[in-house]
């Protein structure tokens, strides 16, 4: 662009032999609707673009805008070396295929729950009375592991440095017990990470999977004790010592497993990839 | 310079002129109607731009690439259980709001059975179809809470909370909450005895918490023993509170599916 001398850009010398200087011409002698070479507009190519703007903001912005850049040609160099394979688009049509069948499959599902529903209708008990507590309490059977936590209290330590004192009453303990296993729940994705997709790649983690499955049941069956047809002791420890021995199973027949599996699994995927 | 349209803007000579079926005449006018007040061509074009940026070319999924297949095709049909859980949602909300219709949050005479229990047995009994209704959306409950478990184990299983899904594992975590205590209020609603015990177990928990749970037994049950004012807030929870929330966190979890891509076994 300064190679082109009908900018405004360096017009001073031509401006100088203008005996028009300072009113509002070109050098063409053409009125010119900017007020002339002295108003102080900016010439065109000294405008920043808006990428010249955005590189040169400073703090949180200025690091967005280094990030985004930086990410971009992070994708773009994947891209390049990827061997990812691409396609035509192969999948069935939305319409009518994959529609019709995601209609049947759902017209199936709510014809199955009427029919749960036509065929074991729901209960009502008598009427609230606060002056007598019936012989079974109980929530709704999704809500029986949490009841069964409130039921903990024998696991509720004696901690000598207190003098043998409780650190919390037996209520509170229940209480907690289901913020922590709700939260040991949420911490999961933080604890276990990598590429792992398939039980069989993870014995351990599949085992504490099962772990906690089991014990969800346990602990349900510990919170309808009453109607639990065990005695109450024995079910009591049965509730914890199910759930370890389900997982030591689950990791022993995994482990077994992972052998063969994880050979045929490396055979396809360096016929496929050979190593370089 | 007249304000009289040009003739290129003449769009009913131009309808005239086309010789078009009733079909045809009836769907252009009204896009043309609908068009003139909300531009929607614009917007229209934009999302045919979309479409085809989008659909040209899909890159081969983990699954395809490596033809595994046979290695996991049973965990196929689990990948069902978020849509089923979400259609039970869908019919235990077209069922409730019809036994809205119905139901009444009050306790009246505590002496005698309260009038929303009279209004359950009212429902079970006298209205058309009534139980029919009620056993829909207590199944579609059920149905729901258990899909939604299931869901979670499947998940689990599948290492689908993995990186980058993380944010969605604690979402679902959040809706699974929530769904709990969807189903917890509305238990409490009819006010029989199972209900009204279980509401005496949810003010026990909450009191047995140090220096919050009185305070939260007070927001929400109303008190520290169970009232008219548990039953009224149970109701407003269960059709108004969760009802906006679980369905905006729902679309939300979709949405980063949605996004994210489904999380193959690899």
């Amino acid at each position: 662009m300064s190679q082109d001398t009908n900018t405004t850009d360096d017009a001073t010398p031509e401006a100088a032999r203008d005996p028009n200087e300072g009113t509002a011409r070109t050098d063409g002698g053409e009125p010119r609707t900017d007020g002339g070479a002295n108003l102080p507009v900016p010439p065109d190519d000294e405008t920043p673009t808006w990428r010249e703007r955005k590189e040169r903001r400073v703090g949180l912005a200025r690091l967005t805008y280094e990030y985004f850049e930086r990410s971009r040609y992070e994708d773009q160099e994947l891209r390049g070396q990827s061997t990812y394979l691409e396609r035509d688009v192969l999948g069935f049509p939305t319409w009518p295929h994959e529609t019709i069948r995601n209609l049947a499959i759902t017209s199936f599902f709510i014809g199955m729950l009427l029919f749960l529903a036509a065929t074991l209708p729901p209960h009502i008990a008598a009427p609230a009375n606060p002056s007598q507590t019936p012989a079974i309490i109980l929530p709704d059977w999704y809500l029986y592991w949490s009841f069964g936590l409130l039921k903990m209290g024998p696991l509720n330590p004696e901690l000598a440095i207190l003098g043998g004192q409780k650190i919390m009453a037996d209520r509170t303990f229940g209480v907690v017990a289901n913020v922590v296993v709700v939260s040991i729940i949420a911490i999961v994705p933080f604890l276990n990470k990598g590429n792992a997709r398939r039980p069989v790649e993870e014995p351990f983690w599949a085992a504490v999977g099962v772990t906690g499955v089991v014990f969800a049941l346990t602990i349900s069956l510990l919170a309808i004790k009453n109607l639990t047809p065990i005695d109450a002791h024995l079910l009591f420890d049965l509730t914890f010592l199910v759930p370890p021995i389900a997982g030591v199973f689950t990791y022993a027949v995994l482990k077994t497993m992972r052998e063969g599996y994880m050979y045929d699994l490396n055979r396809r995927y360096y016929r496929l990839r050979p190593p370089k | 310079m007249s304000i009289e349209r040009k003739e290129e803007h003449d769009h009913n000579a131009w309808l005239a002129e086309k010789d078009l079926t009733p079909v045809e005449s009836m769907f252009l006018s009204t896009l043309i109607w609908a068009d003139k007040r909300l531009r929607l061509v614009d917007y229209l074009e934009i999302l045919e731009t979309l479409y085809y940026r989008i659909n040209l070319q899909m890159p081969r999924s983990h699954t395809e690439q490596y033809n595994l297949d046979n290695k996991f095709w049973y965990w196929y049909p689990l990948y069902s259980l978020g849509s089923f859980s979400t259609i039970a949602y869908i019919v235990a909300a077209i069922s409730g709001a019809l036994l809205g219709f119905y139901y009444a949050p009050a306790q009246g005479n505590p002496q005698t059975a309260t009038v929303a229990y009279n209004q359950i047995t009212f429902i079970m009994t006298n209205l058309n179809f009534g139980f029919m209704l009620r056993s829909i959306h207590r199944w579609s409950a059920q149905v729901m809470v258990a899909a939604v478990f299931l869901h979670m184990i499947r998940v689990y299983f599948t290492g689908a909370y993995k990186e980058p899904r993380e944010m969605n594992w604690l979402l679902g975590i959040v809706l699974i909450s929530l769904t709990l205590l969807f189903g917890y209020s509305g238990y409490l609603l009819p006010w029989d005895q199972l209900s009204f015990w279980a509401g005496q177990i949810g003010v026990e928990m909450a009191l047995s918490v140090p220096m919050i749970g009185e305070w939260a037994a007070q927001l929400i049950w109303g008190g520290f023993s169970l009232s008219q004012a548990t039953l009224q807030r149970m109701y407003i929870i269960h059709v108004f509170l969760l009802p906006f929330v679980v369905t905006a966190l729902i679309a939300v979890h979709i949405g980063i599916v949605w996004i994210q891509g489904i999380a193959e076994p690899h």
